[in-house]
């Protein structure tokens, strides 16, 4: 956190449908300037979130804080919040210049200024020659320009983004990415970003909070997300992982002893969070797992080869350790073992997470 | 303010105008149909008045000045009659008494108080008064009972009318008759059309689509006199026919059945053809061919795969043409003759020509309910609106 | 021909096709176009052939004070009709369209019955409401009663447009600073008027061809162009009549062609301009 005060604070924030709780008593809070992710699957709660803050729902209980001021009864129009919508959301019936204009007409901005203004938003997205054309006349990247320079124009205190570049393909999906975090650092926006895609969420983030059932699982730096999963949920959400359930013997400071199902023997680091005798899973990251011969290297498992299929920039290496199947990754120039093969699966002791089972 | 209070408020100005100018007339229409007979509706303020009389003992003075008002008041000569004829069969001697005593009622002065009983001793008589409060029953089944050729004996016992005036039950029959040839008609050129305007593309299928929509788009009167001309003895159909040949002395082709059902076909064709083209238009392309490339030949793929997913829009679509033909009435009224009318001009004759309210609301009903069942029905089964827009 | 020639894909199969379309085409589309011409005979009879081209039937109506005063009152008629069933339509599709109140659907339905509902039967009830509450005879009586009528076709229409509207666009405008009522104004409304324009014209349309409870509400100085036109198929078949029928036609196809013709640009635009980026 940048801020110790922090510049939007939801406190026991929680919504209820009928019956069905969608955020459950979440507690969060974002520092001015930073780029945070909504991160979950579909109905773990992220967009009516984002709805919440942005003031379409209404918190069913707890508070929302945007800038020292308490919000969740502020109607959208006071909110003074840039969203920009999965489709857009762009008005049919207006022109482009119209669109972006829309927000400083509402705020009566007079009609000189206003065109200015548009003018340097529509410059920001390198769109200052389509004002005069209607949204339909634009492609989908296009579009999605218009709609972020439309939430920047009168200069929000927060900018909302509701997956919004979901309806692009993925080259001009990766190219949007870049585009809004060189704004993002540009402007020094506040970004809250919803997203059901992982990988969006790690490269654009500062910090990405993984939702899951209205709850936060973790809230964390992308790389702290990847390499340190606290959760099980986040372990298999987040990437790909390879899960062996165990039970720890013995604990030797930060470090621990697990004893695996097949009674294999593996260490650990960061196991601060069990006790002896607790049930844990081992979470080992595809690419930290390595094929060795030699059964004396550090937590050595024996492994069945049991296919390999090639993905141009690595091999993935498909092995039996006992009833449980891994995944491993193999560098394009490893010569691949012959299927049938044994050999041992080998992983760094720091390389590894535990996680409740 | 809410949005459902809000949402509320929006639709109050459409609830109360329905409310009060369709909901409201469709009640007193019902309401009138079984309000008490036609000795009521001739004497509407003795009506009133001598519900507050009990019976015993002698009449009271303003259940008399009523009925001087009633007698005085400017009431049709037919319904005086009927009313005059219904109270003689309860107590001989109204066919004299009515007549008489409105007669001195008349020649009196606007204002003067009349002496009932100084007119004719026979207004001393309770047995009269009794007479006339039995014949003012608050509802009586008297014209639901008509409407359909039934009605009470002197024994209160429902038996048939005289053969003579038995005319409803043949004009409903008609009428259902009538609406199920239009209804088979619309199907029969109706269900090929839609299959048709469903299998071609481009400029051919909107030409027959622009066929279905010109005329729905058109005047229902312009149609209907567009087919007068067409079908008179020297119209186009005819002079073509004689042209090539196929007949010497024209064809009769209006003022009977032909032309009512030519021109009906013609009106409600389209309500046909587009929920059938919608429900077709929505099968998946491939799915004839794959039924072809399960080994289906043609004529089994239509009957095992196209023709079962055209029925929900041919059931809709003989549902809407049917339950709108059963009401029409301008279209048999200018290309029928005398006995190709159906219920709603008998209805439009009570209402309009002898004014007898009673009895159009009883007939009314009878249309009303059918067609309100079918919309029931329509609305269950069919996802295709009810105007194409 | 045997009746396995007759076979889908087959060539007298297709001719079969092609027959069938061709005479079900003309079928629908033969009177329509059989009485335009007639309004422009010099002859006194509705007959074909035509003898020679002239105006004289126009000029009989406008002549004749009972149809120029038929037209007009179809005009006032219609344009009260269509006001008051646009209003209130519009405000009730705008209501039912998030189904906020309890039985929408129910509500829905009953608010179509107008369209349902023989116009016999509605015309009884309505002539013995209109003589308890004195409307009988008067232009309010017959323009609220085509109103009842109307309402239907605005309610469908506008209620469509609502329909394909993005909810999104309204909560894109709030974000952007907008109070409900800037919403109502700057998006839901513009939106929408494709919708309500469509209504308003079918609305009129339905008013101007409204004959049955015209009949039994409208005095005679409430006659309108298509109870005059009722009346004159019924007694006295004359020219005069094709030449209403032109104007009624003409009319309505007009509306209709500004309306639809506007939507069909519009498309026409949008689909070029997606092509062309």
């Amino acid at each position: 956190m940048r801020d110790s005060n922090p510049f939007i604070h939801f406190e026991a924030i929680s919504k209820v449908f009928g019956t069905v709780t969608v955020v459950d008593s979440l507690d969060f809070h974002v520092a001015q300037g930073e780029f945070v992710s909504l991160l979950g699957p579909s109905g773990s709660g992220k967009t009516t979130l984002l709805m919440m803050l942005a003031g379409f729902e209404t918190p069913t209980g707890g508070s929302i804080h945007v800038d020292g001021r308490r919000v969740e009864h502020l109607p959208p129009h006071k909110r003074e919040m840039g969203v920009v919508f999965q489709n857009y959301a762009l008005f049919p019936h207006m022109t482009i210049a119209e669109n972006v204009g829309f927000p400083l007409k509402m705020r009566g901005v007079a009609r000189a200024e206003r065109e200015a203004r548009v003018k340097r938003a529509l410059e920001l997205v390198r769109l200052g020659h389509l004002a005069d054309r209607k949204p339909s006349q634009l492609s989908g990247g296009q579009q999605q320009r218009i709609a972020l320079s439309r939430a920047l124009v009168y200069e929000p205190k927060v900018v909302l983004m509701d997956e919004p570049l979901s309806a692009l393909d993925k080259q001009l999906r990766e190219h949007m990415q870049l585009e809004i975090r060189a704004l993002h650092r540009e402007l020094g926006l506040t970004v809250i970003f919803v997203t059901h895609d992982q990988g969006e969420a790690l490269t654009m983030s500062d910090r990405v909070a993984v939702l899951n059932r209205g709850k936060i699982e973790q809230f964390d730096t992308p790389s702290g997300l990847y390499d340190r999963p606290r959760t099980r949920f986040v372990a298999e959400f987040i990437g790909e992982t390879n899960l062996l359930a165990g039970r720890v013997s013995q604990r030797q400071g930060e470090a621990a002893t697990i004893v695996l199902a097949s009674g294999a023997r593996v260490t650990c680091d960061s196991a601060a969070a069990f006790e002896t005798g607790h049930d844990v899973m081992i979470s080992v990251r595809p690419e930290m797992l390595h094929l060795v011969q030699d059964a004396a290297a550090a937590n050595a498992l024996p492994v069945t080869i049991e296919d390999h299929v090639y993905h141009g920039d690595h091999i993935r290496l498909h092995l039996a350790c006992g009833e449980s199947r891994l995944v491993a990754r193999a560098g394009r120039r490893d010569a691949a073992p012959p299927i049938g093969s044994k050999a041992f699966a080998s992983f760094a002791q720091g390389d590894c997470s535990l996680v409740a089972p | 303010m809410s949005a459902r209070l809000k949402a509320l408020l929006l639709i109050l100005p459409l609830v109360i105008f329905l409310g009060l100018f369709f909901l409201w007339p469709l009640w007193m229409m019902v309401s009138t149909a079984v309000q008490g007979g036609t000795v009521r509706l001739a004497f509407p303020q003795t009506a009133i008045a001598i519900a507050s009389w009990d019976g015993s003992g002698p009449p009271p003075a303003p259940l008399q000045a009523a009925l001087v008002r009633d007698l005085r008041a400017d009431t049709p000569q037919e319904r005086f009659g009927d009313a005059v004829r219904t109270l003689n069969s309860q107590q001989a001697g109204f066919r004299t008494l009515l007549p008489r005593t409105a007669r001195a009622v008349r020649e009196s002065g606007e204002t003067e108080a009349i002496d009932l009983q100084a007119v004719d001793p026979r207004w001393s008589d309770q047995g009269y008064w009794l007479a006339l409060k039995r014949s003012m029953p608050a509802y009586t089944d008297a014209n639901l009972l008509a409407a359909v050729d039934l009605k009470r004996n002197d024994e209160a016992r429902i038996e048939p009318v005289e053969p003579d005036f038995a005319v409803n039950r043949a004009i409903m029959l008609r009428t259902f008759t009538i609406a199920t040839q239009v209804t088979l008609l619309c199907a029969a050129i109706g269900l090929p059309f839609a299959m048709l305007a469903a299998s071609v593309t481009g400029w051919k299928r909107n030409a027959l689509l622009i066929a279905v929509l010109l005329p729905l788009w058109t005047s229902l009167l312009v149609r209907t006199a567009a087919w007068l001309i067409l079908l008179q003895d020297n119209g186009l159909i005819n002079q073509m026919l004689r042209a090539i040949g196929l007949i010497d002395s024209p064809l009769a082709l209006i003022y009977n059945r032909t032309g009512v059902l030519i021109a009906m076909t013609h009106v409600l064709l389209p309500l046909m053809v587009l929920p059938i083209y919608a429900s077709l238009i929505a099968i998946p392309r491939n799915l004839m061919p794959a039924a072809a490339a399960l080994g289906a030949a043609p004529l089994q793929a239509f009957r095992h795969v196209l023709l079962p997913l055209a029925m929900p829009g041919l059931l809709s679509g003989s549902l809407l043409v049917f339950m709108v033909a059963l009401g029409y009435y301008i279209t048999p009224a200018l290309t029928g003759g005398a006995g190709d009318q159906m219920i709603s001009s008998v209805i439009a004759f009570y209402a309009t020509g002898t004014a007898n309210w009673g009895m159009a609301g009883a007939l009314g009903l009878f249309l009303l309910v059918p067609t309100t069942v079918l919309y029931i029905v329509y609305n269950r089964l069919s996802r295709t609106p009810l105007v194409p827009a | 021909m045997s009746v396995a020639a007759v076979r889908p894909g087959g060539a007298a199969f297709n001719a079969l096709r092609l027959a069938f379309g061709a005479l079900a085409v003309a079928f629908l589309l033969l009177p329509l176009v059989a009485i335009l011409p007639l309004a422009f005979t010099d002859s006194v009879f509705l007959v074909y052939p035509i003898s020679g081209p002239s105006m004289r039937w126009f000029g009989a109506l406008a002549e004749s004070q009972a149809w120029t005063r038929a037209i007009v009152n179809s005009l006032i008629i219609g344009t009260g009709a269509t006001v008051v069933a646009t209003v209130i339509g519009t405000l009730a599709a705008l209501g039912l369209r998030r189904e906020l109140v309890p039985f929408s659907g129910l509500l829905r339905s009953i608010f179509l019955l107008p369209m349902v509902v023989p116009a016999v039967v509605l015309g009884v009830g309505m002539q013995i409401l209109y003589a308890r509450m004195g409307l009988a005879s008067s232009y309010l009586g017959v323009i609220i009663a085509h109103a009842v009528l109307c309402v239907p076709f605005v309610l469908v229409n506008v209620s469509g447009s609502l329909a394909s509207m993005d909810p999104a666009l309204e909560r894109a405008a709030a974000s952007l600073g907008a109070s409900p009522v800037d919403v109502f104004r700057n998006v839901t409304l513009p939106l929408a008027m494709p919708g309500i324009l469509t209504g308003a014209v079918f609305a009129f349309a339905t008013s101007l061809d409204e004959v049955v409870i015209t009949l039994f509400v409208a005095g005679p100085n409430q006659t309108t162009l298509a109870r005059q036109m009722f009346s004159s198929l019924r007694e006295n078949i004359s020219p005069a009549i094709a030449a209403a029928a032109f104007i009624i036609m003409i009319l309505t196809f007009l509306l209709l062609l500004a309306v639809k013709g506007a939507a069909l640009v519009q498309a026409l635009r949008r689909k070029r301009g997606i092509e062309g980026s």
